[in-house]
């Protein structure tokens, strides 16, 4: 059974692995340490909860951290690599590509930033039938289809069958 | 009137049909795109068929905000009930699922809480 403090010690290492503003080069060691756990029992764990480990939870923050500093800054392709803490532009740009569909360049000519809301990343849809919430500044290799149909914004929201 | 749909939010889609279909034994209901997000929803193996969990994305920022509180409060978002509360519990820690709470005697009920791997943790429950 995983204790309550251990849990609160387990959100606050998932909040520093997704801090990637504040330590761009941060270790899974090193948030493990600060967890206060072994590294093994603390992958573990954090798997367990949730649902990812450690470096995929930080390798899915610094994607978005970089696509915010390309769409919304306009910061170019090497500043951005520097600043997720990855020191070779070709293995940067080949991860992006993998994840996003697009190498950072592509990226960043295909997308501004949203209009409505200056310092967002576009909006995209959520289901809003029960929240009728928009969505923050989390994007996937989705914006990439959206920005070359530029139909899904005006695709309705249905509501779920009777 | 009556309850036919329940929503909780899910720090990823995918990953919730995931666990609440291959780990919980949930079925699919309905699965339908929506730009970057689906409508999802499932139902439970046991009970009401006609009852629907929605898997929602948390990407309102003030979804997330919620959704990490209560998680680190150690607050389940909902609860489900079980007829065997003990053998579900098992079974779900072969699965590896993590509980914060082993099965405990409250009264009328026993309770256990375990994390969904989507950002929540969940109550089961049997009536004593």
């Amino acid at each position: 059974m995983l204790h309550r403090d251990l849990l609160v010690r387990l959100c606050r290492a998932r909040e520093r692995l997704r801090d990637v503003e504040s330590e761009p080069a941060m270790s899974v060691a090193a948030v493990a340490r600060g967890a206060g756990v072994s590294r093994f029992h603390f992958i573990r764990l954090f798997k367990g909860v949730f649902g990812e480990t450690p470096r995929q939870c930080r390798a899915r923050a610094r994607l978005e951290r970089a696509k915010r500093l390309l769409v919304v800054e306009r910061r170019p392709v090497t500043e951005v690599c520097m600043a997720v803490g990855c020191s070779s532009v070709g293995s940067f740009s080949a991860g992006f590509a993998r994840r996003t569909g697009a190498a950072p360049s592509d990226f960043q000519r295909r997308h501004r930033p949203d209009p409505g809301t200056p310092g967002e990343l576009p909006r995209t849809l959520t289901p809003g039938c029960l929240t009728l919430m928009g969505a923050g500044g989390s994007g996937t290799a989705t914006q990439e289809k959206r920005a070359r149909t530029g139909s899904a914004k005006l695709r309705p929201t249905p509501t779920p069958s009777p | 009137m009556k309850i036919k749909l329940y929503a909780i939010h899910v720090d990823d889609q995918a990953r919730a049909l995931r666990f609440y279909t291959e780990v919980l034994g949930f079925k699919k209901c309905q699965d339908i795109p929506l730009g970057e997000f689906r409508w999802l929803s499932v139902v439970a193996p046991e009970g009401y068929p006609d009852v629907e969990l929605s898997l929602e994305p948390n990407a309102n920022p003030a979804a997330k905000a919620y959704q990490e509180a209560l998680l680190a409060q150690g607050i389940p978002v909902t609860a489900f009930e079980s007829d065997d509360i003990q053998a579900e519990v098992k079974r779900l820690k072969q699965h590896g699922v993590v509980f914060t709470m082993d099965p405990t005697s409250m009264g009328p009920v026993t309770i256990a809480i375990f994390a969904d791997t989507c950002g929540n943790l969940i109550q089961i429950y049997q009536k004593n």
